[in-house]
């Protein structure tokens, strides 16, 4: 079990840095489907995850000169207004229809992935 | 100014409703409407999700619904396994990756809605 969970991590953490997406978006369905955890335990334990992952990125980009902290800091605070509010609102639902959400909201942003990894592969590289 | 607030209230209520950073929602429309180069875009979400992570995974805690013998181990590995993912970013064809990262989250999305 816990050579699972570390080896879980790892791919979270390598594909969260390759593709850019939050690792939280892979963990949630991993407790779900894998581990068999609730949805509520699986999100709650995924956003713990994601707070260290995180930090560990903005040091990377930071030596880069990729982060705009101002615009960070604006983005956070409505961000944690929200955060209260949606939390809240998920411990108000039930984990079926949360988990049915989750589902489509994964299926839209992997949709938007699928669709512009294959248009933008064909010619030039992206530069900074 | 408006604008990041606006993209900072939508990405933290699907942070804490979803359970996600809320990057995937940040990203995007970072790039679309403020016009951030992809890079800047990536790495300022980082430094915003780590407050918004904190507080939703806060809400959860406090509600006693979180694993932390878990939320430990899967940090542990995604700590080494970060590192590993940017470096290989810079080898790997990205947009095939991203295309076929993609598909496989819509079949997870399916796994997750039909399962």
């Amino acid at each position: 079990m816990t050579l699972l969970l570390l080896a879980a991590g790892i791919v979270v953490g390598a594909f969260s840095a390759l593709l850019g997406v939050g690792g939280a978006t892979l963990m949630v369905p991993f407790m779900t489907l894998a581990l068999d955890y609730g949805q509520h335990a699986s999100e709650g334990t995924a956003l713990l995850v994601v707070v260290p992952t995180a930090v560990a990125g903005v040091i990377a980009h930071r030596r880069r000169g990729y982060v705009d902290f101002k615009g960070a800091a604006l983005l956070a605070s409505s961000g944690v207004v929200g955060a209260v509010a949606g939390a809240r609102l998920a411990l108000e639902v039930s984990g079926e229809s949360l988990k049915l959400g989750f589902g489509i909201f994964l299926m839209g942003v992997g949709l938007r992935m699928f669709v512009h990894g294959l248009r933008r592969d064909g010619g030039r590289r992206e530069t900074a | 100014m408006v604008g990041l607030i606006a993209i900072g209230a939508g990405a933290g209520l699907a942070s804490g409703l979803l359970g996600v950073g809320g990057g995937t929602v940040m990203v995007p429309l970072l790039v679309a409407f403020l016009g951030f180069s992809q890079h800047r875009a990536h790495a300022t979400s980082l430094a915003a999700i780590v407050p918004i992570a904190a507080v939703a995974g806060g809400v959860f805690a406090l509600e006693g619904v979180a694993e932390y013998d878990t939320a430990l181990l899967l940090a542990a590995g995604a700590l080494v396994g970060a590192p590993l993912g940017a470096r290989a970013m810079a080898r790997l064809g990205e947009r095939s990756l991203e295309a076929a990262f993609g598909a496989f989250l819509v079949a997870v999305g399916l796994a997750m809605v039909f399962g």
